[in-house]
């Protein structure tokens, strides 16, 4: 026994402590654990899209790994003898047959088919929300440019994972569009005749290409999916989450709420809330009716053969295409290679390549902890609005018969409205785009030096009518506000400042009386003042350095 | 934490004497400080050893105040709602076919089978986003309002030059760089090996020159144009302005892809605008035209026809070829006519081919023009 | 009728009577000139009178003198009255695109001849016909004859210009499952995989059957009326015309096993509903969980 260690500390006296203990004892998890426990990430609405994605991708693995129990994915011939009377004694494939089976034979299955095809939308959907926020927030700026590019990735494999789920029931739609993508295959110059046999096995559609889609479905880009989202999240976690700049944010912290309890409460939160809204979705809304469909049959097709939402603006490209093939010389390149596969290569190219493209152009390569609101970046966000703008018209092309049959237009109108809208309608949406940032921050800078516009009216003794304005600090001799703008939002109502009295709880009666609630407000304002007094802005804000970020002129949280 | 036994080789372990204490926070607080510090302090503390400041932090209401009451009642509502409808699911799920109408599917409508589905989604969907609201509503409500800064830190250039040198001496000592021979021959070896690994994926390969299955489809001279039930087509059978798909009468031949092919009968006012391709002038029947169904821009079966316009109209990519023109396309994405297939009646009066197509079928390819 | 009668006055009582009547003594002049607006007065009033009985008394006359105007309809049982009253509406309906001998008008209506009562039924019923003005393609509308009034359009035309007739009995008597294939090859690549609808080129559609009875596909499949194919009996037996019919109504009374079925259209709807329905309800829910600012 050594007499320079310390006693042992003291014992843990319940059941969980003790339990907490023998864990600790094994791994030792406590520090690392403490230090998960007290990650700060900032809440920002905005911040939580990527979540979104994140828990619809864990319906999509739960329901799916039910759904893998009961389909068949083989294209071997079978005659159909289940309880939907409308296809009964027809011939379709194994996999077919066994869809309907989930569909109208397993207690639930149609619940859980339904929800896996609903988050697969959803999925996609949040991706790109969560995309354009990253884009238009300057987020993809060192140091996250590999976070940018595995999003990128991310996003192509999730188009690629959702045409390969919604093709396996061999429906009749799915089957025209896996048509589609074999013939987006042969038109590949030099070798596109041998990428089309090896991908099928053979001529179209042979006997092999559903169960080659199924484990690449239930598989390798799960697989693939997987660990990207791990990587991509942790990086996020190492690097820290950005932040908007704000009172007491600056390059080198993070503001916001722990992890625990606050913001896992609150991500946990979400995942019920995006669960909930797939289950719901999943049996409130019909989805994907093969029933209706009927097997594939090359033969056969249906008016408004689309694709899912998310492919739509590749059929799009397919269908405004013009008639142009290129003949060299008795060689072919048809147009669908360029509709199919050109105009997505070219939007992921640009996408995937953008950090590097702005970095060169702005050559700006400094590391950005802090974000940029949009309109303090009009020539970014004016190509954001442009690129989503022509991808607009792609999605809109990719369901104009559809559109042409509802609305009473005409098909070939709609034809040339995708061709010409796609030329002409970026960059308008570029010059609107720009002159509205431009607005915005001058009209950002404009209350920073007059004042919120309170909208009270006064009279001056000689007559002038003049509206009161609220300055957002000290002003000069002249009037004017001296607050440079930081890159935060600037308040622009009254209510924003707390200019608005506490709220008085309840519905039917006052849960506070009004007396106290006055009384309430008096405390905090007296509270407010004496904070102000002690005060003090440091160069970093740095807590390690005795810092502390103010409170001064800073937009109240809302309480609700 | 004793072992009793010291006397088998092994059996005295760590446990039994404690080391050294970690070295680092520990050396900073002894137990007895922690012990004296409360639980807020402790937390405080650990935060700041991980760069996290908490700045501060308030309860919505003051605890047991008439605010936080009804904010309990509030979130335990919402908690309370979620589990009714969880038992709702439950009880719709297993009880339908028991003390519940059957949920499998007949051949009619508006039945218990038709609201199974959307009563499972319904609540286990309400389930869930009560559980969401319900812990939003503790988060925002219940649970004290805090405000926390963390540091982020640089790179450490002392990390960055250690590890650097402890790699770099790695190579050294491995004498890589000196050993010539060795690392062009790891070289080599390399690549020979990546190869081998990926070579297998070979077996996916399959020519598709061979036999010219892009070039040709399964219709021969002869061959009958049969209906999907596989009985033949004679020249009564139509009337003017009609379409009628039609396939090869060989095994599996209603689904091959490059097989089904379009009958039309032409109208007389559309006989008389007719303008036949050069060559192709026996290739039609009286006033039947045999097309192939398969869309040369990228597959789909062409389908719809507008026998007043006299246009196929693809549905895939709204593609338009005109019949009188020889299934010309003249609006859309599409750039080759689509192939006609020659035809003629044989002796018992039925439609039979006079051969396969004189080009390939469905979309355009590289090597189209240049095949076998 | 009226006439100057002095003796029949009223003596006057005084020169004033009341503020608004003033009379004149008898005998004076302004007397003579009342006397002669009175007449006049009268004589307009008995022509009013006399006009008003004369219009009365010949309209009751001709109502029960008059043929019952529907005299003409009694085609029951006697069809060369209903060919007849057929072309009477014809006449008055059709004819100015289609010609006196239903031989058709250029550039306004086809021939009918050889078009059969089939077709008439499909076109008469549905609306379409008479056509209201000339586009890309006739629309769909409630019919503007009766059923009889169809009847008879119909017989006009199968009388002088013959053509496919209605079919009879039971047009859903065929197998169902052969009525999906059927109409998977044949129909839903215009008309949708369960007949919502579709688009066809440059405005045209092909239409929704969602309110289409049993006859009316059928005749539609028979007649081919505007850009749809012609399916005739040879082609699509009546077997399996009525196989297709079988399929197509029993769709459409089918309830969705998966809750709304948004349209039966597909992705399209799909995916709006994910764009408004999830995402911008999730908006709402992280506007409210975050912070702003």
């Amino acid at each position: 026994m050594a007499t320079d260690t310390v006693p042992a500390p003291e014992k843990p006296a319940t059941l969980a402590g003790k339990a907490a203990f023998e864990v600790d004892d094994r791994l030792i998890v406590a520090g690392p654990l403490r230090r998960t426990l007290n990650k700060v990430f900032p809440d920002h609405w905005s911040f939580l899209l990527g979540e979104i994605a994140l828990y619809s991708f864990i319906v999509l693995l739960l329901s799916g790994t039910y759904l893998t129990f009961f389909f068949d994915a083989s294209m071997r011939e079978v005659i159909y003898d289940g309880s939907y009377a409308p296809l009964r004694g027809l011939s379709m494939s194994a996999a077919y047959e066994s869809t309907l089976d989930i569909s109208f034979d397993v207690r639930g299955g149609l619940l859980i088919r339904q929800m896996h095809h609903w988050a697969a939308l959803l999925f996609v959907a949040s991706i790109c929300v969560h995309l354009l926020r990253i884009f238009f927030t300057g987020a993809f700026r060192r140091p996250r440019e590999t976070n940018w590019f595995i999003g990128i990735a991310l996003l192509v494999l999730a188009l690629l994972e959702g045409f390969a789920g919604y093709t396996l029931p061999d429906d009749l739609l799915s089957g025209g569009g896996l048509r589609i993508f074999s013939a987006v295959f042969l038109s590949i110059p030099v070798i596109g005749t041998w990428v089309y046999f090896t991908v099928f096995g053979g001529d179209f559609p042979g006997e092999l290409i559903i169960g080659r889609l199924y484990i690449l479905h239930v598989l390798i880009i799960p697989a693939i999916l997987l660990a990207l989202i791990a990587l991509h999240l942790l990086i996020l976690v190492k690097q820290k989450h950005t932040q908007f700049p704000g009172p007491g944010r600056t390059e080198h912290n993070v503001v916001g709420n722990r992890l625990f309890p606050t913001f896992a409460g609150k991500a946990t939160a979400l995942l019920f809330i995006v669960f909930g809204l797939c289950a719901a979705l999943g049996g409130l809304v019909q989805i994907n009716p093969i029933w209706l469909l009927g097997p594939y049959n090359p033969a056969q097709v249906t008016a408004g053969s689309q694709p899912d939402w998310y492919i739509g603006f590749v059929d799009g490209g397919a269908r405004i295409f013009p008639p142009w093939e290129l003949d060299l010389w008795g060689y072919h390149i048809p147009p669908v290679l360029w509709g199919a596969l050109g105009i997505p290569g070219v939007m992921f190219g640009a996408l995937a390549l953008y950090p590097i493209i702005e970095r060169v152009l702005t050559k700006d390569t400094a590391s950005h902890h802090l974000l940029q609101r949009p309109r303090d970046v009009p020539v970014r966000t004016s190509l954001g609005a442009m690129a989503l703008t022509a991808y607009i018209v792609l999605w809109i092309s990719g369901g104009n018969d559809v559109i042409a049959e509802k609305f009473d237009l005409s098909l070939n109108a709609m034809i040339w409205f995708g061709r010409i809208g796609l030329l002409v309608l970026p960059p308008i949406a570029y010059w609107a785009t720009y002159r509205i940032c431009l607005g915005l921050e001058r009209h950002d800078r404009e209350v920073l030096e007059h004042g919120i516009e309170t909208g009270v009216i006064r009279r001056l003794p000689h007559g002038e009518f003049i509206e009161v304005h609220q300055p957002l600090g000290p002003v000069d001799e002249h009037g004017h506000g001296q607050l440079a703008y930081g890159g935060a939002s600037v308040p622009k109502k009254m209510n924003q400042v707390g200019g608005a009295r506490r709220a008085i709880k309840g519905f039917f009666k006052p849960v506070e009386e009004p007396a106290e609630v006055q009384r309430q407000a008096e405390l905090e304002a007296r509270g407010l003042e004496a904070e102000r007094a002690d005060r003090e802005l440091t160069g970093s804000g740095r807590p390690s350095e005795g810092g502390r970020p103010s409170d001064g002129g800073r937009p109240q949280d809302p309480r609700d | 934490m004793t072992t009793t036994d010291h006397s088998r080789p092994g059996s005295a372990g760590g446990a039994d004497v404690p080391g050294p204490l970690h070295g680092g926070p520990d050396d900073d607080h002894t137990p007895q400080q922690l012990a004296a510090m409360d639980r807020t302090e402790l937390d405080r503390l650990g935060a700041r050893y991980d760069g996290v400041e908490v700045l501060h932090v308030e309860p919505v209401a003051p605890p047991g105040s008439a605010v936080d009451r009804q904010n309990t009642r509030k979130v335990t509502l919402w908690f309370a709602l979620a589990g009714v409808f969880a038992v709702v699911f439950l009880v719709i799920y297993a009880g339908s076919g028991w003390f519940l109408p059957d949920w499998q599917w007949p051949a009619s409508s508006n039945t218990w089978s038709a609201i199974f589905t959307p009563l499972l989604g319904a609540s286990m969907g309400l389930a869930m986003i009560c559980i969401g609201i319900g812990l939003v509503l503790y988060v925002k409500k219940l649970l004290p309002h805090e405000t926390a800064v963390q540091d982020k830190h640089d790179g450490s250039h002392f990390d960055r030059v250690t590890t650097g040198a402890t790699l770099m001496s790695g190579l050294d000592n491995s004498g890589l760089p000196r050993r010539k021979m060795l690392r062009r021959t790891l070289y080599l070896m390399g690549a020979a090996f990546g190869v081998m690994l990926i070579a297998p994926l070979g077996g996916f390969i399959k020519d598709p020159n061979k036999g010219n299955p892009l070039g040709t489809t399964p219709w021969r001279e002869g061959m009958r144009l049969v209906r999907e039930d596989g009985t033949p087509v004679r020249p009564g059978d139509q009337e003017p302005g009609s379409l009628a798909t039609v396939f090869p009468p060989v095994e599996g031949g209603d689904h091959t892809v490059d097989g089904p092919v379009m009958l039309i009968r032409l109208r007389p006012d559309q006989m008389e605008t007719l303008v036949t391709p050069a060559g192709r002038e026996d290739y039609g029947y009286g006033d039947y035209l045999a097309y192939s169904k398969v869309c040369t821009h990228a597959g789909c079966p062409v389908s719809l026809y507008e026998q007043e316009t006299s246009r196929i109209l693809c549905p895939c990519h709204q593609s338009q070829f005109d019949v009188t023109q020889g299934a010309k396309p003249v609006f859309g994405p599409a750039t080759r006519s689509l192939p006609q297939l020659p035809i003629t009646v044989d002796d018992e009066g039925y439609f039979v081919a006079r051969g396969d197509f004189p080009e390939p079928v469905g979309p355009s390819f590289w090597n189209m023009g240049r095949l076998g | 009728m009226s006439t100057t009668n002095a003796s029949s006055e009223v003596p006057s009582q005084g020169a004033r009577r009341g503020l608004w009547r003033r009379r004149a003594v008898a005998g004076t002049p302004a007397s003579a000139a009342r006397d002669r607006r009175r007449s006049k007065q009268r004589r307009r009033l008995a022509n009013v009178a006399g006009l008003m009985a004369a219009l009365v008394l010949t309209g009751v006359g001709y109502s029960a003198l008059a043929p019952g105007a529907n005299a003409a309809d009694d085609s029951t049982g006697n069809p060369s009255n209903a060919v007849e009253a057929g072309r009477e509406l014809y006449v008055r309906s059709c004819i100015t695109c289609h010609g006196s001998n239903l031989e058709g008008v250029e550039d306004r209506g086809p021939s009918l001849i050889g078009v059969g009562e089939a077709a008439v039924y499909f076109q008469v019923h549905t609306g379409r016909m008479p056509l209201v003005r000339q586009e890309a393609q006739a629309p769909e509308r409630a019919p503007i004859f009766s059923e009889e009034e169809i009847d008879q359009l119909m017989a006009y035309i199968q009388e002088n210009g013959g053509g496919p007739t209605l079919p009879s009995g039971d047009l859903r008597d065929g197998d169902l499952a052969e009525g999906g294939e059927l109409f998977r090859l044949n129909c839903a690549q215009c008309h949708n995989f369960v007949g919502m609808g579709g688009a066809l080129s440059s405005g045209k559609r092909a239409p929704s059957l969602m309110d289409a009875n049993d006859l009316t596909i059928y005749t539609a499949m028979l007649s081919g009326p505007e850009n749809m194919p012609v399916f005739g009996d040879n082609q699509l037996t009546p077997d399996e015309k009525r196989a297709i019919i079988n399929y197509v109504q029993t769709i459409k009374a089918q309830a969705d096993p998966g809750g709304a079925p948004i349209g039966r259209t597909g992705p399209v709807a799909e995916g709006l509903v994910i764009w408004l329905a999830g995402i911008g309800s999730l908006l709402f829910g992280i506007f409210w969980m975050g912070t702003k600012a």
